[in-house]
């Protein structure tokens, strides 16, 4: 079962990641294509209108969607220093704590992002250019948030299973 | 409490929770957001803030650099020109004695130009240059020390992601930050060699001379990395004509890198996923640590601390050198422990204000822009220092048969040149800023 959850998510985590890393790489072919168009104005041709604000939303997704995998993936930065003073038990507890705070961080900037969608619906704020309903930049992301929500909360049982001495990672 | 004291009693928390290994991004908004809970009161400001702080961090424009500079390493890993300048280097460099390592570190310098991390250039660098050093019986030490030593050219030489960072804590241009990396960039890489030239003859037998290569040779060799001096110039130089912006570069050298990645071979659905779950991995944990050292260091604007700081240095009358020097050694203490972007993150909102404060005989722009650079280059430092250099670890994995304590020993003599280089472009200012002078 848990074997099964962990795949799952891990699943999950990578393939957003993926979603996300496609959409840097559009962007940077959209930005390639925007600047030639820009130099070759004299031919007709133009930049792409509102760049600026399709490199801004699909960043903001790009990252959102990148805060699942570094979570699964244990690659957020931290001080290691005393690692090997503190003996496997203390670690591990560190590390349950550590994935909680995670769980709760990740919950409050997914409700308030979906909070901060909420007024950019009601509001039908637009961005200058495009003027394109800025709340579906908010939704856009809000996925990667969710998906953060669910990888941390599994890392907590993950962490858990740790301290409790049961194995963790799949074997296959 | 008072706020000031709050603010004070923020840093020890602060520190206990990163050295019991709590993410440092999470770390910094924890204590950010409970640090403003306890000034205000109540946690309503703060979650009103929440609704758009996290998107727009996210979205800012000069921010969409940092993975677009990351996913450009990525692709430049890929595109086997890291062995075109390696094999460039030795051309022009392996008949000196030692002359394998040097080339190591001119490949590193060129390598730099194109990728904008440490962690990537000494992975990459080590993949190719590893086995050459070995090869020719160039010493376990020497080989990783060079190795790890050379890859903080990476963050060094321009694009760097820490100077973008920096540039955008202290409200600097990008482009004038990146001409004032440049000379003492080159003036690393011409340090490291020196080095490896003393060690050498320190250590017989470390590292040995290989035959001459004749001219022709050495031109077809440079001629063939022509892919990378088109792309640093396309990226560079179209930042400083003010072609493009930024960001508009990092999107311009990721295209670049990854058609040449493309061309050679390098890329299959395979390793595009590698190169996108790496960058997404280092992607996420950047944007963490700046979130969270927002949410942070708006909590210490709240409580005053960094004005009535600067304010106390100044009172005392402390000479400005004195300080540098205090907040350098700082730097490099802690740059043994904690990841270098951290670092930067947390300390520059607190020292800047407290430093242009203090006169120096310059211009505010001017001093910015110094101070950036000697900034980065201590903190540099920590990435090679014991015990958590992340490039000796990286070197570390890949000759499994030194350990890591000969790493350690081989890297000194680069830390050590690292210091002077340090010292001598504190006292010298004009070094780092003769190029911004003479271009704009």
């Amino acid at each position: 079962m848990y074997q099964a959850l962990n795949r799952g998510i891990g699943w999950l985590a990578r393939g957003i990641a993926i979603l996300g890393g496609l959409v840097l790489i559009v962007l940077i072919v959209m930005t390639s294509l925007s600047i030639t168009g820009r130099a070759l104005i004299f031919l007709g041709l133009g930049p792409v209108k509102g760049d600026f604000e399709l490199v801004e939303a699909g960043v903001a997704f790009a990252v959102f969607a990148f805060m699942p995998w570094c979570q699964y993936n244990r690659g957020h930065a931290r001080v290691d220093l005393f690692q090997p003073v503190f003996g496997a038990f203390l670690n591990k507890l560190i590390d349950l704590i550590a994935d909680v705070m995670m769980f709760v961080a990740a919950y409050v900037i997914a409700w308030r992002l979906y909070l901060g969608m909420i007024d950019k619906l009601n509001y039908r704020e637009t961005t200058f250019i495009l003027q394109f309903e800025i709340w579906w930049s908010y939704a856009a992301s809000f996925v990667g948030a969710a998906a953060f929500v669910l990888v941390s909360a599994f890392c907590i049982l993950r962490s858990l299973r740790a301290l409790l001495g049961k194995p963790t990672d799949v074997t296959a | 409490m008072s706020n000031i004291e709050i603010g004070l009693w923020s840093f020890p928390v602060l520190l206990l929770l990163i050295f019991i290994r709590i993410p440092i991004g999470l770390a910094m908004m924890a204590v950010g957001f409970g640090g403003t809970w306890m000034v205000f009161g109540s946690t309503l400001m703060t979650m009103g803030q929440l609704k758009h702080l996290t998107y727009g961090t996210f979205s800012n424009y000069s921010l969409s650099i940092v993975p677009l500079f990351l996913l450009m390493g990525q692709f430049a890993t890929l595109s086997g020109m890291s062995k075109g300048l390696f094999k460039a280097a030795e051309a022009w460099l392996g008949h000196r004695k030692g002359g394998v390592a040097m080339s190591a570190i001119g490949a590193c310098a060129g390598f730099g130009a194109i990728c904008g991390s440490s962690l990537a250039t000494a992975a990459t660098m080590g993949q190719v240059a590893l086995p050459e050093l070995r090869r020719y019986g160039y010493s376990g030490p020497l080989a990783t020390g060079t190795l790890a030593a050379g890859g903080t050219l990476g963050i060094l030489i321009p694009p760097s992601v820490i100077l973008v960072i920096y540039a955008i804590l202290t409200e600097q241009n990008i482009a004038k930050l990146f001409v004032a990396a440049f000379i003492p960039g080159i003036l690393a890489a011409i340090a490291y060699m020196l080095v490896i030239a003393i060690y050498v003859r320190v250590v017989p037998g470390s590292g040995d001379a290989l035959e001459p290569v004749p001219y022709r040779e050495r031109f077809k060799a440079l001629f063939h990395v022509w892919p990378v001096i088109l792309i640093f110039l396309a990226v560079v130089g179209g930042i400083y004509a003010g072609i493009f912006t930024p960001t508009e570069a990092a999107a311009v050298g990721a295209a670049g890198t990854g058609l040449v990645a493309l061309a050679s071979g390098g890329l299959n659905w395979h390793k595009i996923v590698n190169s996108v779950l790496t960058t997404a991995n280092s992607t996420a944990m950047i944007f963490l640590i700046v979130l969270g050292a927002g949410m942070f260091n708006s909590f210490l604007a709240l409580t005053q601390l960094p004005q009535t700081a600067a304010a106390w240095v100044t009172e005392q009358g402390f000479s400005p050198w004195s300080v540098l020097f205090f907040v350098l050694v700082l730097y490099l203490v802690f740059g043994c422990v904690m990841d270098s972007l951290s670092m930067v993150l947390l300390t520059v909102p607190i020292f800047f204000p407290i430093m242009t404060s203090l006169d120096f005989g310059m211009g505010t722009e001017e001093f910015a822009l110094w101070f950036g650079i000697i900034v980065l280059i201590v903190v540099e430092v920590g990435l090679i220092t014991p015990p958590v250099g992340m490039n000796l670890f990286v070197i570390n994995t890949m000759a499994r048969d030194i350990p890591i304590s000969q790493t350690f020993r081989g890297t000194a003599p680069f830390v050590l040149a690292d210091i002077i280089r340090v010292a001598i472009l504190a006292m010298f200012p004009s070094i780092t800023l003769a190029l911004v002078w003479a271009i704009y």
